[in-house]
């Protein structure tokens, strides 16, 4: 017997590292130290500046700038190539890995001012469909 | 406290090894080992095998090919890293006095196992958005030549300098000189890197046979060569986002060799270094001290690191040239070290060394400069 299930946004692909929000936001989460400040992604359990352990979970910022980037064109079988994957690094202090969308892959620049979009992001093992995050170039970036 | 020699080296040919698997990778390469050091194989006291997809208890497996089951063997991953920190734990053993001949195996039938790019473990971050190896090291490279002004032709350089040592190499996977063209025409991969850019997928093992200093005397012969210092470390999680195109691991662990090994980076006559991407060879040299931070591209250019040049890097043919069989690679880098040292590296013979470096850098996990970083220092 099958019960009919409420409808429901799409469940974020690692909801660990990133959360969507009942209306399709969606923020990388990380860990905030009250007592040095520092910043960390993912989450972690203890603070590496200072070793407390009294970290918070936090949600980050939504723009980053483009560290640098590469279009991959080969991958494992979930990934479909070519895409632009890149580092960017948020205001928080933090790194993160992301593909990037908006543009054709090769046409990224270094320093480039980008912005986080929710976006759907491979499958579970039922075949419902996921929901992550890349990174496109900003309006009017360069 | 004693200090550690190598007595014995053994070493499979790299490559496509259909019909073997990963024991019978490592117990040739063990054999070897033990037959080079001239030995009884009752002598050895114990064992350690560095491997990254082989299974359970491998290096167990190894012992009961040889016949030396019974003695105390731990399996070591570290990814890349692997086969050198079943080294740097053999050495440790020997240096604790709690053994005095012990054998480190470094073997990976990697063909079975993996097609195409290596990518971080599945759990990792990273990896769920479409890291691959090839797709990091090409982002450092991106960053490198707007950083530094590193041409495409020049990065280039290194693999064909690799291969051009490899097929000097009887043991080697590739036995083919290539061109500037050839590396700018491969395939591909992750840009701006192409398919001959990226080390290949191979199977191999690699054997030593470590010493103390009295078994050194009692069965040495004269032939030992020192290993003067094995150093690990792990990559810091970052605080702040740091550069990608210097490694701070990397410098770290060299410094704590050198400083083991009473000497510095200018001491340093050749060495092996962990060029699974050509762009990793810049970084690995830079970090290490060899070369000044953007300088090593044009250096390659003018032939500094060739055999015969100021300070040969990757004699043996590198990851790249040899072949990169995970577990057995850091093992292989000590093997080249040793036939160098001894003056038996045949047609790629560097002249007059006394001091050779080999350093291993594997893994990725989120957020960390690196995950595994060996370096190890041999003195003649």
């Amino acid at each position: 017997m099958t019960t009919a299930q409420p409808e429901m946004a799409p469940k974020s692909f690692r909801p660990v590292e990133f959360e969507v929000t009942d209306n399709g936001e969606g923020f990388l989460l990380g860990s905030h130290c009250g007592n040095c400040g520092a910043h960390f992604y993912p989450v972690r359990v203890a603070c590496s500046g200072c070793l407390h352990n009294d970290l918070e979970t936090v949600r980050f910022s939504t723009t980053a700038t483009l560290y640098t980037f590469s279009v991959v064109r080969q991958s494992t079988p979930e990934f479909e190539v070519p895409y632009a994957l890149g580092y960017v690094d948020l205001p928080e202090g933090v790194r993160v890995m992301a593909q990037l969308t908006g543009r054709p892959p090769e046409d990224y620049e270094i320093g480039m001012e980008m912005e986080l979009v929710v976006q759907p992001f491979g499958t579970d093992e039922d075949g419902n469909e996921k929901t992550g995050f890349r990174f496109r170039p900003k309006e009017g970036s360069q | 406290m004693t200090g550690v020699h190598v007595l014995g080296i053994g070493m499979t040919r790299f490559g496509r090894h259909p019909d073997k698997d990963a024991a019978d990778l490592g117990s040739a390469a063990f054999q070897e080992a033990v037959a080079d050091a001239g030995i009884d194989p009752r002598l050895i006291e114990a064992a350690y095998c560095g491997h990254v997809f082989q299974g359970m208890v491998t290096g167990q497996r190894i012992l009961a090919q040889v016949g030396l089951a019974g003695i105390p063997l731990s399996n070591v991953e570290n990814a890349c890293s692997s086969g050198a920190t079943a080294i740097r734990e053999a050495s440790l053993a020997i240096r604790a006095e709690e053994h005095d001949v012990v054998v480190a195996v470094g073997t990976e039938h990697l063909t079975t196992k993996f097609r195409g790019a290596l990518t971080p473990d599945p759990s990792d971050p990273e990896a769920a958005v479409g890291a691959t190896m090839p797709g990091v090291y090409a982002m450092r490279a991106r960053r490198y030549m707007e950083e530094f002004g590193m041409t495409r032709r020049q990065l280039a350089m290194v693999a064909v300098k690799n291969k051009r040592n490899a097929a000097a190499n009887p043991l080697a996977h590739f036995r083919d000189e290539i061109t500037i063209e050839d590396v700018l025409e491969s395939r591909p991969i992750a840009d701006p890197l192409r398919l001959l850019d990226c080390s290949p997928v191979t199977d191999g093992a690699a054997a030593v046979v470590l010493v103390s200093d009295r078994a050194a005397t009692k069965l040495g012969d004269g032939r030992t060569i020192r290993l003067a210092a094995s150093t690990l470390f792990t990559g810091s999680v970052e605080v702040e986002p740091t550069t990608m195109t210097f490694e701070p691991l990397t410098q770290k662990t060299a410094q704590a060799a050198y400083e083991r090994a009473g000497i510095g980076p200018e001491d340093v006559d050749f060495a092996e270094v962990h060029d699974c991407f050509s762009i990793a060879e810049v970084l690995r040299v830079e970090g290490l001290g060899l070369f000044e931070q953007g300088t090593y591209p044009g250096a390659v250019e003018r032939g500094e690191a060739d055999i015969g040049g100021r300070l040969p890097i990757n004699p043996s043919g590198g990851l790249l040239g040899k072949g990169h069989p995970l577990g057995g690679t850091g093992v292989a880098q000590v093997v080249e070290l040793v036939r160098q040292l001894r003056g038996e590296a045949g047609d790629r013979q560097i002249e007059g060394v006394k001091v050779g470096l080999a350093h291993c850098r594997g893994g990725k996990a989120v957020g960390i400069e690196g995950a595994a970083c060996t370096v190890q220092v041999l003195v003649k």
